[in-house]
Formats: C-alpha cells, sequence, structure tokens
C-alpha cells in the first residue's frame, strides 16, 4: 500500500487538513448561504413591491402571493386572465395573457412573471402555481370537478 | 488474467434472487402509487409522480451522501477499496439525481405549470448534477489511481456539501418548489396517511434499487481495480522501475 500514510506523523497532518477542509467548507456554505438569501430572492411580494415601486419601475420582475377569492376573471376568447394577487397585507390586479393552468383557483399559491405597467396593474405572461407541501385525500376520494370549475368562473 | 482477481467474475446467485425481489418489490410500488393511493385533493391524480419523483431524490441524496463518505475514508486511511465504494455510489448518485430532475420536470408541468424554473431549489440540484458530472470528469483525467482518488474525493465531498442547503432550500429561500411534508426532526406530517405509505414504501424500493447496484458496481469496481494495478505493474517492468510502482 501507500508508504505515505504508513509513515508516523501522518495522523497529525491528516487531522490538520480534515478540519482545514471542514472550516474551508463550512466558510464557502455561509457565503452560499448569505448570497442566496439575500440576492436570489425567487419573487417578490406585493406588499414588497408596494413600499418601493420606483426601484422595479416596469423591470421584469416575478410577483408571488395568492389569488384573491371572488377576483378570478377569464375570458376564454381573448385568452384574457384577470385576478388580484395578494399577501394578506396588498393586493394589486394581474393581467395574465393565457389559459389557467389546472391547479389555478382561488387561495392558490402563484407567482407571476412580467412586469408592472404604470406602477398598477401587474401584465403577466408566465404564471406559475406555488402549491403547499399539504398533500390529503378528497373527502368522498373523488376531485369534485364541478366545485373547481366554479371556483374559476 | 483471472488469477491477478480474487474477486468472482460472475453475478452471484444471490444476486439475482434479489434482483427479482426487486423487481416484484417494485412492480408493488407501482400498484401502491398508481391504483391503492387516493387522489390529491388538489392535484387529483397528478400526486401520483410524486411517489416516483420524491422517493427517487431522496435516495439520490443518501447515495451523494455516501459518496461523500466513502471518499472522506479514502482521504483518511487511502484504501484503495473506499476508493471504489465512492465510484460506484458516485454513479448511482448521479443516475439518481437526474431521474430526480427527469421525473420533477414530469410532475412540475401540470401542477406548476413550468418545466424548469431557476429557484434555489432547482439551481442547487442542478449544480449537483453538473457537479457529479464533473466527478467522473476529473476521473478520467487523473491517470494515477491515487491522485485520481484523492482529487475526486474533493469533489464529492464538496458536492455533498450542498445537500443541506437543497434539502431545506424551500424552507430557507423563497422557492417555487414546494416545500417538505414530511420533516426529519418530527415537527410534522402533511401528507395523508395512506399516502405516506405508498411514499415509504416506494423510496424503500429505490433504496434497495441502490443498494443493488452498490453491490454489483463494487464488485466490478474490485475487478477493475486488480486489472489495472496489474496493467501498470507490468508497463513499469520494461523502464527497469520494478518496485517503484505504489497503487
Amino acid at each position: 500500500m501507500n508508504d505515505r500514510y504508513a509513515r508516523r506523523g501522518m495522523t497529525g497532518r491528516r487531522t490538520l487538513y480534515s478540519l482545514l477542509g471542514v472550516g474551508v467548507l463550512s466558510v464557502a456554505g455561509f457565503m452560499i448561504f448569505q448570497a442566496l438569501s439575500t440576492s436570489l430572492v425567487y419573487f417578490i411580494l406585493p406588499n414588497e413591491y408596494a413600499q418601493d415601486p420606483g426601484q422595479y419601475g416596469e423591470r421584469r420582475i416575478r410577483l408571488g402571493g395568492l389569488v384573491a377569492p371572488q377576483s378570478v376573471v377569464f375570458d376564454d376568447r381573448e385568452l384574457q386572465l384577470t385576478f388580484l394577487v395578494t399577501d394578506g397585507i396588498r393586493e394589486y390586479p394581474v393581467r395574465h395573457t393565457g389559459a389557467p393552468p389546472e391547479l389555478f383557483r382561488e387561495n392558490a399559491g402563484v407567482v407571476v412573471e412580467g412586469r408592472f405597467v404604470e406602477g398598477e396593474v401587474f401584465h403577466s405572461d408566465n404564471l406559475l402555481i406555488k402549491h403547499s407541501e399539504v398533500y390529503e385525500a378528497p373527502e368522498d376520494g373523488h376531485i369534485d370537478i364541478d366545485a373547481l370549475r366554479e371556483s374559476l368562473q | 488474467m483471472t488469477t491477478n482477481t480474487n474477486v468472482r467474475w460472475d453475478r452471484p446467485v444471490w444476486m439475482k434472487a434479489w434482483a427479482a425481489l426487486i423487481v416484484a418489490l417494485f412492480a408493488v410500488g407501482a400498484y401502491l402509487g398508481l391504483v391503492w393511493s387516493p387522489p390529491d385533493v388538489n392535484q387529483g391524480n397528478l400526486i401520483r409522480i410524486m411517489y416516483a419523483h420524491v422517493s427517487v431524490a431522496w435516495i439520490g441524496f443518501v447515495a451523494v451522501g455516501l459518496t461523500a463518505f466513502f471518499a472522506a475514508l479514502y482521504l483518511w486511511r487511502g484504501k484503495r477499496r473506499d476508493d471504489v465504494l465512492a465510484v460506484a455510489s458516485a454513479e448511482m448518485a448521479l443516475l439518481f439525481s437526474s431521474l430526480t430532475i427527469i421525473g420533477g420536470m414530469t410532475y412540475s408541468r401540470p401542477t406548476l405549470n413550468t418545466f424548469w424554473t431557476w429557484d434555489a431549489k432547482l439551481t442547487l440540484t442542478a449544480l449537483m448534477v453538473a457537479l457529479l458530472v464533473g466527478y467522473f470528469i476529473v476521473r478520467a483525467l487523473v491517470d494515477d489511481p491515487v491522485r485520481r482518488g484523492r482529487v475526486s474525493a474533493v469533489v464529492a465531498i464538496v458536492v455533498a456539501g450542498s445537500l443541506p442547503f437543497n434539502y431545506l432550500a424551500a424552507e430557507w429561500f423563497r422557492t417555487l418548489h414546494p416545500s417538505r411534508a414530511i420533516a426529519l426532526d418530527g415537527s410534522g406530517v402533511t401528507m395523508a396517511p395512506d399516502m405516506l405509505s405508498a411514499l415509504l414504501f416506494n423510496t424503500v424500493v429505490a433504496g434497495l434499487v441502490y443498494a443493488w447496484f452498490m453491490v454489483d458496481r463494487v464488485r466490478l469496481g474490485r475487478i477493475e481495480a486488480q486489472l489495472e494495478d496489474a496493467r501498470v505493474a507490468q508497463e513499469a517492468v520494461p523502464s527497469g522501475k520494478r518496485g517503484v510502482v505504489r497503487v
């Protein structure tokens, strides 16, 4: 086998290298965490936008929140979907071009990609669903398609 | 050449039996996920993709963790066998994490309405696959077995360093990917019991698949290592360097 490992004093060096390795990895990990949590904000909330609309202007951003109840209108001929997105503090109207995704419904979590026009209406061209981590069976074992359809009208 | 190796060239019978058992259990797992499990109140039948995606993702994480474990062992005591174990696990880690992405995209398109988005969880997983590919590129570039083992071991440990960030990405950062429904610290399970059973069963099957390929790949890896050592020793003879070769 490798005679370098057989030499005495190797244990000390191995321990030193191990500690150095763990140290470097910890520092790198901490830096990654800092970078991800501050600069990699996947979406902003309506109240965060409201605090400083000028910061975003008409730049392309992602806006996240819940679909406000009784706010959904879908024009299936023009493929225009409008609804209010809310975080419980502020809400903004969203105009999305395209059909609602399968899991889109009132109180569903959504992330819309697009830009604010004149600081008031969010024009979206990509509507993503952010569903919760709760998985459960419907009470009667079947999906109530009618209730689902109703919630979309 | 067979005299140079002390490992079996043929696959033992018990491994064939184990493979048959896995196929049978896989069928049971598919039944549990596709038929027996109830639909989800929100996702309907799309929840069934989750059993494949999450079980494979978990075993992928285990594979990455074990790769780093064997890699660290190799750095610590320099036994060739630890390097063989690390390679075997790394191959499965690459396979399972690639399948995680493919399954995730399949699941994501009908539920989240996109195949892909660069949120923290997905980005870290893509990075993991890229680094695992890098692991094999590094191994292909270095000829000396000891150096190859050491350099690639460092790559393996770096990949494993991303595991906690990936595992907790949805809790720590804003992501599109849903948070965990099963918290390993025991703080709660937000999944119906039947769904949890189907998921855990499929995870066990995925784990058995990982273990089977590990055993088989280690068997091949040991043959590989012995053949390589024999070749290196042979090549060293004409140049008059007998006894200098360290493997």
